[in-house]
């Protein structure tokens, strides 16, 4: 946002200088980098510096048993991990042939968008606090709280559950584990007129992200955006709706969509997707408790467990976008390759470096935040 | 570059040193309180660890009610996070982050992949053990920990920097040789930072036997000498 009296100074070409925004930068998405180019304040090249929290996830994981893998798996997205063990268990049930029994894949459905709920607020919580709002920051944050206990009562770990498994889930739902889920649910819901009259219906949030980094949907198709940026734009591609999985079908939801592509739309279509996520999770308390039968197909030994060779292909929806797994076996007990295809290495690399050029330096933190990328998934 | 020994080095703990004058131990006591009481924390997340932070700095377990709050510059900042796995590229940026810190400073290293590589264990981009390349104060080991742990954690430092027991700081300018014989066997002979090591130890008269050895003869003769920034109008 501009002040009024705003004149723009037109600097010589001589005073080009060059910037390292990040790794250690409080405008930064964790510990990640970008060089950027600038004339006064007006950045004319960036570049993304990734590779800092790269660890060789790929490698490592022709290196383990396929069942060890279902560990290593959930590091690859820290705020939203759920999707990745759940992808990747789709992926090796698929070569395996594997039904998953019914009520794994309601469990499994409840875990995703509890997952997605607490990613959008710690989101929320953090893309305010670069526009210098920090009460968004401490009530995001500590209401995502809330439903990582529910996680650590279902699953035992608060981030990192792994409680999926290739063939279904660990254990059932604690008792009373629904009526809390109910409880916390109703308190977030309750919350979202809060949340909307600090900040996303703030005029100091709302000047500040209109027209920032805007993306057209031509632009969105060929730079491959995927999740909420892409429905940012206006297009309604849902991989839970056009390419089903698990329980999906079975459920009565919307695919919110925005029309202006930039980071004020991309914030408002998480915050629709939030109401949406609670929306489904009511759904599976209700059916739960009637569908009974195992949590569990069971595999071979786990130790010794040759997956018949093939290849398979699986997508899920993560709270950033699209994330799929490529899996290939060539009969043995680990896997032969495996590829991952996040979204956020899409997003935080070649669409950022696109929409950071013509934008001012301090566009560039309301940008990457607005585009939810996670580095540790860009660089893996 | 072959690895530095550690054997060869013997790093112990450095205890409270008790001066003969009392007043001066009291004034110490004095000092090793106020600084245990306000710490700044260094705002940088090298690993997932760093997703465990904002819950313990915010509403829910309040880090401020301890004193401790985050900090944007080295220069100003009191306490080194390292938040779990050290990328190789990342660890050059710590090193030169740690360097550039005023002391006293303090390092924790938060998750187990500081101490002994924890799941990355064969991964070919993490470096393994954290105190190889710089001194470290205090370990919180877990996958990741708690909020409640890593506060546990901050309270024992608290508690070791009023005793004035928290002297990790003294190892590095100590035992500067093993260091940087380690960080040259990561990075390569032609490794260098701004930060005049050798200079600061014999300032603060910490200079000891280990300070100086083969790999700092190596560093002084790649390190050109820094120039007076020129500018350009």
């Amino acid at each position: 946002m501009r002040p009024e009296n705003y004149q723009a100074v037109n600097h010589p070409p001589s005073h080009e200088f060059e910037l390292n925004f990040g790794p250690n930068h409080p405008g930064i998405e964790g510990n990640f980098a970008l060089k950027v180019k600038l004339q006064g304040d007006i950045v004319v090249e960036a570049r993304t510096d990734a590779g800092y929290l790269h660890r060789g996830f790929e490698k490592l994981m022709e290196d383990r048993l396929w069942i060890q893998n279902i560990a290593l798996v959930p590091r690859i997205c820290v705020p939203d991990p759920v999707p990745m063990e759940v992808c990747y268990s789709l992926a090796v049930e698929d070569l395996a042939n594997i039904e998953v029994p019914e009520r794994a894949q309601w469990i499994r459905v409840l875990q995703l968008e509890l997952s997605r709920i607490a990613a959008h607020l710690f989101f929320f919580g953090g893309h305010a606090a670069t526009t210098g709002m920090y009460t968004p920051m401490y009530w995001g944050v500590a209401d995502r709280d809330l439903l990582l206990d529910l996680f650590e009562e279902l699953t035992g770990g608060r981030i990192y559950s792994i409680y999926n498994l290739p063939g279904g889930v660990r254990q059932d739902v604690p008792e009373g584990f629904l009526q809390r889920v109910s409880d916390t649910l109703d308190y977030i819901d309750g919350r979202l007129k809060d949340y909307d009259n600090l900040f996303f219906t703030n005029q100091i949030f709302v000047k500040r992200a209109r027209g920032v980094g805007t993306i057209n949907q031509q632009q969105a198709l060929d730079w491959s955006v995927t999740g909420p940026n892409l429905r940012a734009c206006g297009l309604e591609f849902d991989v839970r709706r056009d390419d089903p999985y698990l329980i999906y079908p079975q459920l009565d939801f919307d695919i919110p969509t925005e029309q202006a592509g930039d980071a004020l739309a991309r914030t408002l279509v998480r915050r629709l997707e939030m109401v949406e996520s609670i929306r489904i999770i009511r759904q599976v308390i209700k059916a739960l408790p009637d569908i009974k039968g195992p949590l569990r197909t069971p595999i071979p030994n786990p130790l010794a467990w040759r997956v018949p060779a093939g290849e398979s292909y699986a997508r899920v929806e993560s709270s950033k976008g699209e994330v799929a797994y490529y899996v290939v076996s060539n009969g043995g007990e680990k896997p032969y390759r495996v590829h991952i295809r996040g979204p956020s290495a899409m997003h935080a690399v070649q669409v950022l470096e696109k929409l950071a050029v013509g934008s001012r330096l301090e566009d560039i933190a309301q940008t990457i935040f607005s585009l939810d990328a996670c580095p540790p998934e860009v660089d893996r | 570059m072959k690895k530095s020994d550690l054997d060869k080095v013997k790093i112990k703990q450095i205890p409270a040193q008790k001066r003969t004058n009392p007043f001066a131990n009291v004034f110490d006591e004095f000092v090793g309180f106020c600084r245990s009481r306000s710490m700044f924390m260094l705002h940088y997340c090298t690993g997932c660890g760093a997703i465990e932070l904002p819950p313990a700095m915010t509403s829910r377990f309040d880090m401020e009610r301890l004193g401790i709050q985050p900090m944007v510059s080295p220069r100003q900042a009191d306490i080194l996070l390292i938040t779990g796995y050290v990328s190789i590229k990342t660890l050059k940026r710590v090193i030169l982050t740690y360097e550039q810190m005023a002391a006293p400073k303090y390092v924790i290293g938060i998750c187990s992949c500081t101490v002994n590589g924890g799941m990355y264990w064969q991964s070919y981009a993490t470096a393994k053990k954290l105190d190889e390349y710089f001194p470290v104060d205090l370990y919180i080991a877990g996958c990741m920990p708690r909020p409640e742990a890593v506060i546990e954690g901050l309270q024992q430092l608290m508690q070791k920097i009023k005793a004035n027991e928290a002297n990790s700081w003294k190892q590095y300018y100590k035992n500067y040789d093993y260091f940087l014989g380690n960080q040259q066997h990561l990075f390569g002979n032609n490794w260098q930072t701004p930060t005049d090591v050798i200079g600061e130890a014999e300032t603060y008269q910490l200079a000891g036997p280990n300070t100086l050895g083969e790999h700092t003869k190596i560093l002084q003769s790649v390190q050109t000498p820094l120039k007076p920034l020129e500018m350009k109008l």
